[in-house]
């Protein structure tokens, strides 16, 4: 499979995220830049200007009508998608590090750094309240004591966010009250990356601790295990296969000798149910930061520390592999 | 101001402060009060000492100037007795000192004196043999400590598929296991939290694993492992076993005291006493001692001397060391009590190299040498030959070139030849148990990889040259015919494996960023490591077969080290390998038979374990649908009744629209027409 190369940002990607019918794709990355692209061919479809400081997420509402930025120059942005004009402008008082639409689209949750004396802070606006983003007042807004939030993703209906924090602990915090209802330890390490199923049911992380855990969205209850030698910074789960995709590789000032093989950071998969690779797609120059399935679930992407983002549409083997007899690597 | 008087330590004086000076007094007088005689210590600074000489009259009053040169040495001899027997002196003295702790000295001093050739003093206290007399006559036999039973010491040789153990450490040393290698996969034989603060290091024949604590060493053997002893040495930081096991060697940096040595000390491993301890300068070369092959004698080297030890009396052989000026490296022969050393050049004497029969002392042959800058001694290691490595800079040349001087100690009178060299050499190794040597020399890119053969007709060969190599280390096999060429470290791990019996190249493969390579004791299996000592990324350690062919690659989270355990020589003698290599087809018909059933077995087990996984998940994935089926009027609730369940959900909605775009351009020129 020929991966289409998307050359739009100057440095390393944070985050991609397809829309729920997944014709386009947008990333983000430390240049301040927020991109959207056509899936099908690559074409940039535009831009939205107007952070100053590295983009850490993005999110897109379930009708593909508002985009949701977080940054680093302090502020969590609200865009129209279709005309890139920004909507709503709230300022925090530390790095924006991720956000999200709830499963109505009627909700936004962010989560805010522990930067500068200033606390982790989860809060959440109903944007069917304009007073709410008026006043930058939002209608309940989470402390975090101890370990700041890394990545966090909504519930299936809309009630609770999956919360991963720098610990490895995951939280889930009621979006109405603001308690915790449930609290996992499985990760050693910081969670880099919460990715959802397409169905909400479940939700895999990927931690530092050098795995991807597959954890049940309501219970918490921890299902499955995948296992590398090397930190996971991203992980996704197919929407029609029993698989997950994984990305990482050591941080870039770790990496003191130059390998002579080019394009060594790659892209692993894993059987959901055995917990056992099958398959690794190189191509990156550098660590991935953030892997994506295709809704369809007949590619996914990539985005690396290269800069560049890739999307790759499987062959058709892919779909008939079975993982019965030896294991046979393809891509 | 009071004086004190000694015998009743009233003060005389009363004054305002008479405490205070009774004090001040009592401490300046402290030495001298030591010194106070008490009427025991008389008998206490009496020595005795015999096997003084007999003598006459006319000599007494020389002899008598002799013992007093002698023993004032020790301190102030305030009476000397010398006892007589009709007209001549009984043949032993007495001597009285000072004080007790200068008759001591004279005791740990002058005993063993030799005054002549017929004549060594015993000296001894004279309290002592009061102590010895009133020992008492009934023998109480001492009490029976219970045996201590550690099980068979030799049961990892027992294991039925003969696989042999390996120790590995890693999450940065919090954990130590022990590994039973089979091909499949490793299965753990025991696996500690802690068992070691730094490494570990088997016995020479796998007996005992060492490990290392702030307090000393420990040793564990058995078929579980147990503490079998253990050794106090603070801060030890290196260990050595003698060949036969019997003694452990350890330094630490931090004992030591002038009086009592405590840098290296010697142990008894089946007793666990401490049998002697030295001194050290500098632990830069360990081992510090080197023993003989069959543990009877250690020695070591310091400036312009070697000192040879035997056991088990650990005392200097011939009781003195041996004056080699100059002498800046030795080492023994691994078959044979032969010690190999080397001096440089001295004035218009050439440097040589000397070899030395122990205990005899005999030179059974010396080399001189010419213009050497440095000599470094690789012996094979059954002792048939010794590979002395010579820098020299020729007369009239600046440059260094290397040869090596073999020497063929099977032969008689030791022949010697010489293979010149003319690149720089990088590594030497001889081949375990043949003639054969490997030499890897020049400068990157063009490093050579070189055979030799040392054949019988006084001939050294050179059977192959290999060009462009990516190698910084040789590794033989323990059995000789198969080795790893490898490029360790910052030649990122490039591995050939090579077959000396025609020399080619069997495999050439890679493990990126090795740092290590380890040779199973059998020779059939090799192991290349990632240590994270050396590399904090991707640590593990793969399993190859000795063609070259990977059989596991083993991940462990911050994989530090692996050591195979040695095995106990052969108890066979080579008539009974003979026979058996002779009826080898037999025996590897059954194993074949074995080695299918294992494998078939290993893929139902995993096709057993992958079905159980499947369902499982299967199962939890149903009811976590059936849960998502129920929720679906909520859903329907949030988007506004629109159906967004599957992709193709509103399909009525959907529009169709038909988009050209441009793809590409190709200009086909026609040419005239």
């Amino acid at each position: 499979m020929k991966p289409i190369l998307l050359q739009g940002h100057e440095r390393s990607i944070t985050q991609i995220k397809y829309n729920r019918e997944g014709d386009l794709l947008f990333s983000v990355a430390k240049d301040t830049v927020a991109n959207v692209w056509y899936s099908v061919n690559g074409e940039r479809l535009g831009t939205y200007n107007g952070h100053t400081g590295a983009v850490w997420c993005v999110d897109c509402d379930w009708d593909t009508k508002n985009v949701l930025t977080g940054s680093a120059d302090n502020s969590c942005r609200l865009w129209d998608c279709e005309t890139g004009k920004q909507l709503a402008l709230l300022n925090t008082n530390s790095a924006v590090r991720t956000c999200g639409f709830d499963f109505s689209g009627n909700i936004i949750m962010f989560s805010t750094d522990k930067q500068m004396g200033y606390q982790c802070y989860l809060n959440f606006f109903d944007l069917r309240d304009p007073q709410q983003i008026e006043d930058n007042q939002p209608y309940l807004s989470i402390p975090c004591n101890d370990a700041k939030i890394t990545s966090a993703v909504w519930g299936p209906l809309g009630e609770f966010v999956n919360a991963g924090h720098e610990n490895g602990e995951i939280n889930q915090f009621s979006a109405k009250s603001g308690e915790i209802l449930k609290k996992a330890k499985e990760h050693s390490r910081q969670i880099n990356d919460i990715q959802t199923s397409v169905d909400l049911t479940m939700f895999i992380s990927a931690s530092k601790d050098n795995t991807a855990k597959l954890f049940d969205s309501t219970s918490l209850e921890h299902i499955k295990t995948f296992k590398t030698e090397r930190p996971v910074n991203s992980a996704a789960i197919s929407p029609i296969m029993d698989h997950v995709v994984m990305g990482g590789g050591q941080e870039a000032m770790e990496v003191t000798t130059t390998s002579t093989r080019i394009g060594k950071f790659e892209a692993r998969f894993f059987h959901a149910a055995y917990e056992e690779e099958f398959g690794r797609v190189k191509g990156h120059f550098g660590p991935i930061n953030c892997v994506a399935f295709h809704p369809d679930g007949k590619s996914y992407s990539s985005g690396g520390e290269d800069g560049y983002v890739r999307i790759h549409y499987f062959d058709p083997q892919y779909f008939d592999f079975e993982l019965e007899g030896p294991v046979r690597p393809f891509g | 101001m009071g004086i004190v008087n000694e015998n009743t330590e009233a003060p005389v004086n009363t004054d305002q402060s008479e405490s205070d000076v009774t004090i001040i007094l009592s401490e300046l007088l402290l030495d001298i009060l030591r010194e106070k005689p008490q009427e025991a210590d008389g008998i206490d600074s009496v020595v005795v000492v015999d096997n003084v000489p007999q003598v006459g009259p006319e000599r007494l009053e020389k002899l008598k100037n002799v013992i007093h040169k002698i023993f004032s040495k020790f301190g102030k001899i305030t009476t000397e007795f010398y006892p007589e027997a009709d007209g001549m002196t009984k043949g032993y003295i007495f001597l009285e000192y000072a004080a007790p702790t200068q008759a001591l000295e004279a005791v740990k001093n002058a005993d063993g004196y030799k005054l002549d050739k017929q004549h060594t003093f015993r000296v001894n206290l004279f309290t002592d043999f009061d102590k010895y007399m009133t020992i008492s006559d009934e023998w109480e036999t001492p009490e029976k400590q219970p045996f201590k039973d550690f099980g068979n010491m030799r049961h990892w040789i027992e294991d039925p598929d003969c696989r042999d153990q390996y120790s590995v450490i890693y999450e940065a040393g919090e954990r130590t296991a022990i590994f039973s290698n089979d091909a499949k996969e490793p299965i753990t034989a025991e696996e500690r939290a802690r068992w070691t603060e730094t490494y570990v290091r088997w016995s020479p024949k796998g007996t005992y694993l060492a490990t290392f604590h702030q307090r000393g060493i420990a040793l564990w053997g058995g078929e579980k492992f147990k503490q079998i002893q253990r050794f106090s040495h603070q801060g030890v930081s290196l260990i050595d076993f003698s060949p036969c096991e019997r003694y452990v060697v350890t330094f630490s940096p931090l004992m030591d005291t002038k009086e009592d040595p405590q840098a290296i000390i010697i142990w008894d491993i089946l007793t666990g006493q401490k049998k002697r301890g030295f001194h050290c300068e500098s632990s830069a070369h360990w081992p510090i001692f080197k023993w003989s092959h069959d543990g009877k004698f250690f020695a070591r080297m310091t400036q312009d001397t070697l000192s040879i030890y035997e056991t088990p009396s650990m005392g200097l052989l011939d009781k003195k060391s041996l004056k080699i000026s100059g002498i800046k490296d030795f080492s023994w022969s691994p078959g044979d009590n032969i010690i190999a050393f080397w001096v440089p050049e001295d004035k218009d004497i050439p440097a040589r190299v000397t070899l030395m029969q122990l205990p005899s002392r005999q030179e059974i042959r010396v080399r001189n040498l010419f213009n050497v800058v440095d000599c470094k001694l690789h012996w094979q290691r059954n002792g048939d030959y010794l590979c002395v490595k010579v820098d020299r800079t020729p007369k009239g040349t600046q440059g260094v070139v290397t040869n090596f001087e073999i020497f063929r100690m099977r032969e008689k009178q030791v022949p010697v030849d010489v293979v010149e060299m003319k690149d720089s050499i990088i590594a030497f190794a001889w081949e375990p148990n043949g003639s054969k040597f490997a030499v890897l020399h020049g400068e990157s890119p063009r490093i050579n990889a070189s055979f030799y053969h040392v054949k019988n007709n006084g001939k050294i060969e050179l059977i192959k040259m290999f060009d462009k190599q990516q190698a910084n280390s040789i590794f033989w096999s323990p059995q000789g015919q198969f080795m790893v060429l490898a490029g360790l470290r910052s030649m990122n791990g490039a591995l050939a494996f090579v077959d000396t019996s025609d020399c080619t190249m069997m495999n050439i493969a890679e493990h990126y960023m090795a740092s290590d390579v380890e040779w199973d004791p059998t020779g059939r299996y090799v192991v290349t490591s990632v240590s994270w000592w050396s590399h904090k990324v991707d640590n593990a350690y793969w399993l190859w077969t000795f063609q070259g062919r990977l059989l596991q690659k083993n991940n462990k989270d911050r994989f530090c080290q692996l050591l195979w355990r040695p095995r106990p020589p052969t108890l066979l003698s080579t008539d009974q390998i003979k026979m058996i290599k002779k009826d080898l087809k037999k025996y590897s018909k059954i194993f074949e038979q074995k080695d299918r059933l294992s494998q078939s077995k290993a893929s139902k087990e995993l096709v057993d374990k992958r079905r159980a996984m499947m369902e499982e998940y299967r199962r939890y994935r149903e009811t976590a649908q059936q849960i998502y089926q129920e929720q679906k009027s909520i859903r329907l609730e949030l988007r506004g009744g629109v159906d967004t369940d599957e992709l193709d959900s509103n399909v009525d909605d959907w529009e169709e629209e038909t988009i050209e775009f441009f793809i590409n351009e190709e200009i086909i020129p026609l040419g005239d027409l």
